[in-house]
């Protein structure tokens, strides 16, 4: 456990400067974004009232009132987060492939580290979750002060305020990023972990095998993702909707683990057995 | 007592090691010798488990292999296994936090011996420096055995004298050694056992002593009596 603290805060440590660029992006343009987006629709605004001479009436008639939605909607509030998850998705390629290649081969030190070598797998899993949790957790404290900047920037007869909740749950996209309620993070983030844990266990059979190491890989994912949406492919097409949503759903869930748990246990197996530097 | 049985080892079709035997004592240095390409890293990775073997056993004291092995064997492998961002001493560090077998007093010993900045970062460090700083990070565990993969390969001569200091030193004492090296010379006085390795196989294991005092042959003239045929 102590070495897989200590490693886990090492891999942090190596990921802190991507980590920091990425939330300096995301604070800046996304910031920015709301100054443009403002600037925007008051100038719009402006020229309407004070050169076709509308009334403020007339005007948000025919406009609407501006809200955060129109922010979020835009480039600025989604490019940052998308620029992050290509980051994290980057990364977790990355933070195996980096330690095999290049001058420096760290993967001779981690590989005979006296612990167990899951701990290797265990502590870059925690660095990506650490990263994701870490994105999301910023972009909730950089949200109020957005929406203050806008609120700011945009008189109150003119915009139409909403809260941190609203913004979140208006946009789809945002609530899977930052969910609503505890059961849907554990739900989303779990699904998340599942598929960087099949991931990791790919990217080790092609470690540990080579060429025919991508195939396995491939092989793996295939065989998981047919696993994981079994319940849904027996309900489907052989019980005939025998399960009730509540008893698909916990069958879900059930899958989701044994995969989890298989392939912590094929990448154990590979680490230790199969590995090759 | 370090056993290597019978071992085999394949790259794709290629046969790498055809059944290589032989044994490595502890208080005494064992020389692999052989060509380029003829297995003798792939050796001491499979005795370190960093690449997995076809047939055959590698004993460690009688035991394969464990993760606690690692803290009375270490491998010193001839590119540096630190990240290039970090100083030696941050290095340093990093061996001390996860091994109970890690020295201090001994590495700071091997720093001024080898006349390395700590404050140095590893990617600014010459081949010289990489290579004794690798050896710094290997020698400061207290294992008891230490196996080297080339440690004189592209180096400068002084770094070389340097290095083969170590080995008539205390710093080596007790210890078993596996080294793998094409400048022989650099060491020859010093190896107790020879192992050349032809072929994928062992063709012939000899105690470099009773080779010098009974049939009056240097390692190198055995070794041109194997491979000049």
């Amino acid at each position: 456990m102590k070495n897989y603290i200590k490693l886990a805060n090492f891999e942090i440590n190596r990921v802190s400067k991507l980590f920091t660029v990425l939330l300096g992006i995301t604070l800046i343009v996304q910031i920015v974004g709301v100054i443009v987006e403002a600037r925007k629709y008051l100038n719009m605004a402006n020229e309407k009232m004070y050169e076709e001479m509308m009334s403020i009436a007339e005007f948000l008639e025919m406009f609407n009132q501006m809200s955060f939605i129109q922010v979020v909607r835009s480039v600025w509030f989604l490019g940052p987060i998308a620029l992050c998850i290509a980051g994290v998705a980057f990364y977790i390629f990355l933070i195996w492939y980096r330690d095999w290649f290049g001058r420096n081969t760290f993967v001779y030190r981690l590989l005979m580290l006296p612990t167990s070598r899951l701990t290797i797998f265990f502590a870059k899993i925690t660095t990506i979750m650490v990263m994701t949790l870490g994105f999301v957790a910023f972009q909730l404290i950089l949200l109020p002060i957005e929406l203050l900047i806008f609120k700011g920037m945009v008189p109150s007869d003119f915009r139409n305020d909403m809260g941190v909740r609203e913004v979140v749950s208006s946009m789809p996209e945002i609530s899977i990023i930052i969910p609503g309620s505890l059961l849907e993070l554990i739900l989303y983030y779990g699904a998340g972990l599942l598929a960087v844990s099949i991931l990791f266990t790919g990217i080790l059979f092609e470690r540990s095998f080579k060429w025919k190491g991508i195939f396995a890989a491939v092989l793996y994912g295939a065989v998981a993702v047919v696993l994981f949406i079994s319940p849904l492919l027996l309900q489907e097409f052989v019980v005939d909707h025998f399960f009730y949503p509540l008893e698909l759903f916990l069958l879900e869930i059930v899958m989701g683990l044994i995969i989890f748990a298989g392939s912590i246990w094929t990448s154990g197996f590979l680490l230790k057995k199969k590995i090759t530097v | 007592m370090i056993e290597v049985k019978e071992v085999e080892k394949k790259f794709g079709r290629k046969k790498i090691l055809k059944g290589v035997s032989f044994t490595a004592n502890k208080g005494e240095i064992t020389c692999l010798i052989g060509i380029n390409g003829v297995g003798k890293t792939t050796i001491l990775n499979a005795i370190m488990a960093l690449t997995p073997i076809h047939k055959g056993q590698i004993l460690i004291d009688g035991e394969p292999l464990k993760e606690n092995t690692f803290e009375k064997i270490t491998f010193i492998p001839d590119a540096i296994t630190m990240l290039p961002q970090m100083t030696i001493a941050e290095s340093m560090e990093f061996m001390h936090d996860f091994y109970a077998s890690w020295n201090q007093e001994r590495a700071t010993e091997l720093l001024s011996f080898f006349k390395l900045k700590p404050n140095d970062r590893i990617a600014s460090l010459s081949k010289g420096n990489s290579a004794k700083v690798n050896l710094l990070l290997g020698l400061a565990l207290d294992v008891d055995y230490v196996l080297m993969d080339e440690p004189f390969s592209g180096i400068d001569m002084f770094s070389r004298e340097e290095i083969a200091n170590v080995f008539t030193s205390h710093l080596i004492e007790n210890r078993g050694v596996i080294i793998t090296t094409h400048e022989v010379g650099d060491i020859e006085h010093l190896i107790d056992k020879v192992v050349l390795l032809d072929d994928g196989m062992v063709t012939k294991e000899f105690n470099a002593e009773e080779a010098r005092e009974n049939e009056g042959k240097s390692v190198i003239d055995v070794m041109r009596e194997v491979y000049v045929r």
